[in-house]
């Protein structure tokens, strides 16, 4: 069991009361901003990226990890309490979450995020031990052909998220493929749609588009409500989701966990897209998916599960190839050089004491987050209780500071605040925000990656063909496409050869 | 105590503040500088090598300054929202930038921007870093030298980006050796390696810190720097030139203000970072990114983006390759 000794060598380096003191400090910190919508995992380490010049290196990843991971629990508090997803991995927890919360089950929505984010973060840290290298190549093989794919199958699913008409959904989706494409054209640097204005340049953030859609226009939508002899205030309901809930949940979030782990692994857009395709396969294992997007206790056990499942192994590709996955693994990356440390292959043989410490860290990290969590749901809720004169306000407020926190940009807080327009609109008509902001955030990943396969295959489509993930893919989304009205028509023949 | 310093400092930059115009006034404000915390704007997002030593020469250039140095970052449009922003401001000394000399010396050969950052617009403080570009393919790659590589007849290669050093330099070899390749834009230098790794594109010139680790490890095998001569980090690996291809492009990075900014307050800046620049921290972090320091003074800077944007130009014209139509 020579394997084993470095693994256990670990839990020596995380167990040092400096480590776990960051670990603790990591987590909470994490949980924190990940409650304040707009104060990002990747805006906070930033911020205290440097503070981590005076701290030992191995302690200093772990509490950046820790904030990480821990903003991935936090998340889900806003998204269910307020309808303000703060991150791209959390927009589909808003639309079954605060359903819940409306109907008084807040506690056991965020109870069972709780419980789901736990052991999909376990099981991943689980794999990140025992199967990182062998599963590490998997992100080399995604190149852009492999990303158009799979960018187009998140948009066939966004179709099956609304609740409403699949029309409309497709109306928002294009919406927000058109918002993608504001900024500077990702392979040529011509300016689109900016009107001149240079804080256009890089695109509007997700961020502004989440936050302005959903809890802008959510704020606004409510204020109308105050004009009407008020509502008896929700019942917050029980902390502790009861046995028929968790029951239901177990297949959600035994899925969770393994969509999560796996896409996870996918540089750029794993996080996101598992949450997203998590909550799709809910929604088709279901036996009712008529109570998707009517509070289906599902709809937020497997994406939070799987978007926790993600976050950690988006370690994989930093740790073993030197490859960070997302923005925040990006300043992960900067922190490490800080350290004098360059992640690449050889960082396992390297220091495996850093390595180790920091994986093993993450057991003792989700353990501390569930402990805090549960008992902290029972607060958190209370805010549901707050009068909306008080909580509107308030609300936009920290809304506000939380967008100028991405780029410092004061323009960035009008564009929110226009969006926020949009989406009360939205909401009067009829439309949900939902299938718009996935779609924005996939369609910056869809023409960039299609651009970039049409580059490499010299402008031939058939080029898509041969890649054998690439292929693969695609014959999913056309049995996707095709299975439902293929059943139809051949269960209308059978019924024709029966009369 | 500290609160107090901070007070009478807020009140005498009120008073420097108050007495308008005049050169008198300016040369006494630039006689008190500085009085209170210096701002140094990073043009990109945090983590990044040019954050890494600005954050680095911060730390460093308090203490010959005398005051806290705050490091913000201001991403977007390759650095010009930053440098907008802070050209923009007040010539006072209280606000500087680091700047890419791409934005200035590849930018407008490649891209169309009717309002850039222009030269005119900043006082030139202190060169900083200076970064080479490496070019890479897979390490089972079929390209074993770069002769291989230009000898090939239909190569894809992976850039950093429209208007950066690592398209530039491709664009100008593949130009010389009269290649047929086409250009793979990703966006920055890690979703570039990484797709060199996938052997997803033939090759790609990227920063030596982005492909360091990759070489070390067999990962990527390195056919060629671009640089003037052998680079210490990869004594092995030739450059360009020897393979016959005159082909010389870096980053560099260099500090400025506001145009305008008052002699006294220039010099004082300077002074600063050359101590900053010295100390055995701020060497440390170049060293372990592999960057090399650049010590020129501000008007060198303006002279080296001035030949550099020149011998670019002139390059690809004498190849007859329009830039702007290579991405």
């Amino acid at each position: 069991m020579d394997f084993l000794s470095p693994v256990i060598a670990g839990f020596g380096v995380v167990f040092q009361p400096e480590n776990l003191f960051y670990c603790l400090l990591g987590v909470t910190l994490g949980m924190l901003v990940g409650v304040l919508p707009g104060l990002g995992p990747a805006a906070t380490i930033a911020v205290l990226l440097p503070i981590t010049y005076n701290i030992e290196p191995t302690a200093a990843i772990i509490m950046l990890a820790g904030i990480f991971y821990g903003a991935q629990y936090g998340g889900t508090i806003t998204s269910v309490l307020l309808r303000l997803p703060g991150e791209a991995s959390s927009v589909v927890t808003a639309i079954d979450g605060h359903e819940l919360a409306r109907q008084g089950r807040a506690g056991s929505a965020l109870g069972i995020a709780a419980i789901g984010s736990f052991i999909g973060g376990t099981v991943a840290v689980i794999g990140l031990t025992f199967v990182a290298p062998l599963v590490a190549g998997f992100a080399l093989d995604f190149g852009p052909s492999e990303y158009t794919a799979l960018a187009l199958l998140g948009i066939l699913l966004i179709t099956t998220l609304g609740t409403g008409s699949p029309l409309k959904s497709i109306l928002m989706a294009t919406v927000g493929l058109l918002l993608a494409t504001v900024g500077q054209d990702p392979l040529e640097g011509a300016s689109r749609l900016t009107f001149g204005v240079d804080q256009l340049l890089d695109g509007i953030d997700f961020v502004i588009v989440a936050m302005g859609l959903f809890g802008v226009g959510e704020i606004l939508y409510n204020l109308e409500s105050l004009r009407r002899p008020a509502a008896p205030a929700a019942a917050v309901g029980s902390v502790y989701p009861s046995r028929a809930e968790l029951g239901q949940s177990k297949g959600a979030i035994t899925r969770g966990s393994v969509l999560g782990f796996l896409l996870g692994i996918l540089p750029g857009g794993g996080a996101t897209m598992s949450s997203m395709v998590a909550y799709a396969v809910e929604k088709r294992a279901s036996k009712e998916p008529d109570r998707f997007g009517k509070g289906a206790i599902e709809g937020v056990a497997g994406p939070e599960t799987a978007n926790n499942a993600a976050a950690t192994s988006s370690f994989i590709p930093l740790l073993t190839l030197g490859i960070p996955a997302n923005a925040t693994m990006a300043i992960m990356f900067g922190a490490l050089l800080i350290q004098g440390i360059a992640p690449g292959p050889m960082l396992v043989e390297e220091k495996p004491d850093l390595f180790w410490g920091v994986v093993n860290s993450m057991y003792v990290g989700n353990l501390l987050l569930l402990a805090m969590s549960m008992p902290l749901i029972g607060v958190f809720v209370r805010i549901l209780r707050v009068r909306a004169a008080i909580l509107a306000p308030l609300t936009i407020l920290v809304t506000m500071i939380g967008v100028y926190t991405v780029r410092m940009s004061v323009f960035d807080m009008f564009l929110m605040v226009g969006l926020g327009v949009l989406g009360y609109l939205m909401k009067k008509v009829g439309f949900e925000p939902g299938p718009l902001v996935l779609a924005f955030v996939l369609g910056g990943l869809l023409e960039s990656s299609f651009r970039r396969s049409m580059r490499i295959f010299g402008g031939d489509l058939t080029g898509f063909l041969t890649q054998p993930i690439t292929a693969t893919l695609l014959g999913v989304i056309v049995l996707i496409v095709l299975a439902p009205p293929a059943l139809r028509l051949s269960r209308r023949n059978r019924q024709k050869v029966k009369a | 105590m500290r609160i107090g310093v901070l007070l009478a400092a807020v009140a005498l930059a009120a008073s420097a503040c108050s007495v308008q115009g005049g050169s008198a006034d300016k040369s006494a404000a630039a006689a008190g500088y500085p009085n209170k915390p210096v701002e140094f704007t990073v043009p990109t997002d945090p983590g990044g090598s040019t954050d890494l030593l600005t954050r680095a020469l911060a730390k460093s250039i308090e203490q010959p300054l005398g005051v806290k140095a705050v490091v913000v970052n201001k991403p977007g449009a390759n650095g010009k929202i930053a440098g907008k922003d802070v050209f923009g401001s007040k010539p006072d000394g209280y606000r500087v930038a680091v700047m890419p000399q791409s934005l200035f010396a590849i930018g407008p050969l490649m891209l169309n921007d009717a309002d850039p950052v222009k030269l005119t617009d900043m006082t030139f403080i202190k060169g900083l870093a200076v970064e080479d570009y490496v070019l890479v393919v897979p390490a089972d790659s079929k390209y074993r030298t770069l002769k291989d590589l230009a000898g090939a007849s239909d190569v894809k290669y992976g850039t950093t980006g429209p208007g950066t050093g690592s398209q530039l330099s491709q664009t100008l070899l593949f130009g010389l050796a009269k290649t047929k390749a086409a250009p793979v834009p990703f966006d920055g230098g890690a979703p570039t390696v990484t797709a060199v790794l996938g052997g997803k594109v033939d090759a790609a010139s990227v920063q030596i810190a982005e492909a360091y680790k990759q070489v070390q490890a067999g990962k990527l095998r390195a056919l060629a720097v671009f640089a003037d001569k052998r680079i210490e980090a990869m004594p092995d690996v030739p450059t360009a030139k020897e393979s016959g291809y005159d082909v010389v492009v870096d980053q560099r990075r260099f500090i400025a203000g506001p145009a305008g900014l008052p002699a006294e307050v220039r010099d004082k800046l300077a002074a600063a970072v050359d101590k900053a620049v010295a100390s055995p921290e701020y060497n440390e972090v170049l060293k372990a990114n592999y960057i090399g320091r650049w010590d020129a003074d501000g008007d060198a800077v303006g002279t080296q983006l001035n030949e550099s944007l020149k011998r670019f130009e002139k390059l690809a014209q004498d190849l007859g390759i329009d830039l702007k139509a290579q991405q």
